[in-house]
């Protein structure tokens, strides 16, 4: 009986033993497998840098805002401004609008100062400030590059188009169009507002 | 009556005929307001056109304003004066289809002078800072004859970037061309 026992209380245990041993044969498998397919989605990514504005093609820019002057393209609207063989584009989630090369008649760069906190709720938000705060937050302000576009239509009819740019990218776009051979004036300094200067 | 009571209505009455004099004075000041009308001045006939030209804003030689300005002044005008819909066309400087238009009238931006201000200063010290722009609106023919001339100023005086004082420009020859058409 005793024997009988033991046997019995040995084969459990060693099925019990089996049973983990599987168990974690399996998990190891699983981890592999998991890893495998990490690797193999991951991969591809690996050799790509990650799409951050710096690492995007030179001609290409985004979060530009088109102020004013483009034709389909609702004033204010934030986009990508791209330099192509024919032109520029500026595109939106929905319109593009395209200015090509030989229309452009000149194209001017500058710079100036944004209020990091602005519009119309951040004028709110200013005003709610207690003692008069919202002017110490108007004090901070970064810079901005600004791109004027002046072209003609189809018709002859004289268009102007404004982009704000992320500062310093404005003379390398500008410089992209007149080796595209657009037209270029000779420029005078013009009184900028009294934050624009350096 | 005892002089003492006398003195309060004195006063009384010698501020009531003050009062009523002064009025009377404003009022024959104003023509037209008070009994004896005088004859209003000639009201301006209203100019009529079908369609109308921005031409190109170009400052004179002694006065710079920034490029971005002047083409934010002319989009936005030409973006008005669209929105005021007492034209059929609004044709910009250049376009070859307005020489097809039978009554067409050309405006004229000349920038008389120009003030940079500072949006920074608007929004921390409030009464400093004005962006403004003085432009002399002029309505002319075809064959350059002046139909209408009118100095308009745009500001900026509190909130917003520079360039919204083009917007207020734009905005005030709208209402120019409102009640002059």
């Amino acid at each position: 009986m005793r024997i009988r026992s033991v046997q019995t209380i040995l084969g459990v245990s060693s099925t019990q033993g089996e049973l983990v041993r599987q168990s974690l044969r399996l998990a190891r498998l699983l981890v592999i497998c998991v890893g495998l397919a990490f690797t193999a989605i991951a991969a591809p990514s690996f050799g790509q840098q990650p799409a951050t504005a710096q690492n995007l093609p030179s001609s290409m820019i985004p979060n530009v805002k088109c102020v004013i002057g483009l034709e389909n393209i609702k004033p204010g609207t934030t986009g990508t401004l791209t330099s192509l063989p024919t032109g520029l584009e500026f595109a939106t989630g929905k319109r593009k609008a395209t200015v090509i090369t030989s229309s452009i008649l000149d194209v001017f760069t500058g710079q100036e100062s944004r209020q990091d906190v602005s519009g119309m709720g951040g004028t709110l938000v200013e005003a709610a400030i207690p003692y008069g705060g919202g002017r110490f937050v108007s004090l901070f302000s970064h810079k901005v590059d600004v791109l004027d576009v002046e072209y003609v239509d189809s018709d002859g009819g004289f268009h102007g188009a404004i982009f704000v740019l992320p500062a310093g990218k404005a003379t390398a776009f500008k410089n992209q169009l007149v080796a595209q051979g657009a037209k270029v004036s000779r420029h005078v300094e013009a009184p900028q507002p009294k934050d624009q200067k350096p | 009556m005892n002089p003492l009571s006398r003195a309060p209505l004195l006063f009384i009455f010698s501020f009531a005929l003050g009062t009523t004099l002064l009025m009377g004075a404003f009022l024959d000041a104003q023509p037209g307001v008070a009994g004896n009308p005088e004859p209003a001045p000639p009201q301006t006939q209203k100019l009529t056109a079908s369609a109308i030209q921005l031409e190109r804003i170009l400052p004179p030689e002694d006065l710079l304003i920034p490029e971005d300005t002047r083409v934010s002044m002319y989009e936005n005008v030409i973006l008005q004066l669209t929105k005021t819909k007492k034209f059929q066309h609004v044709y910009r400087s250049g376009d070859r289809t307005a020489a097809d238009a039978p009554d067409l009238v050309v405006l004229h931006l000349i920038p008389e002078a120009f003030k940079p201000g500072s949006q920074k200063e608007r929004e921390v010290i409030t009464v400093a800072g004005t962006t403004s722009i003085k432009v002399k609106v002029q309505f002319t023919s075809r064959e350059d004859k002046v139909l209408l001339e009118k100095d308009v100023v745009g500001k900026v005086r509190f909130y917003g970037e520079n360039l919204r004082a083009t917007y207020d420009l734009a905005k005030k020859v709208a209402a120019l061309v409102n009640e002059s058409f």
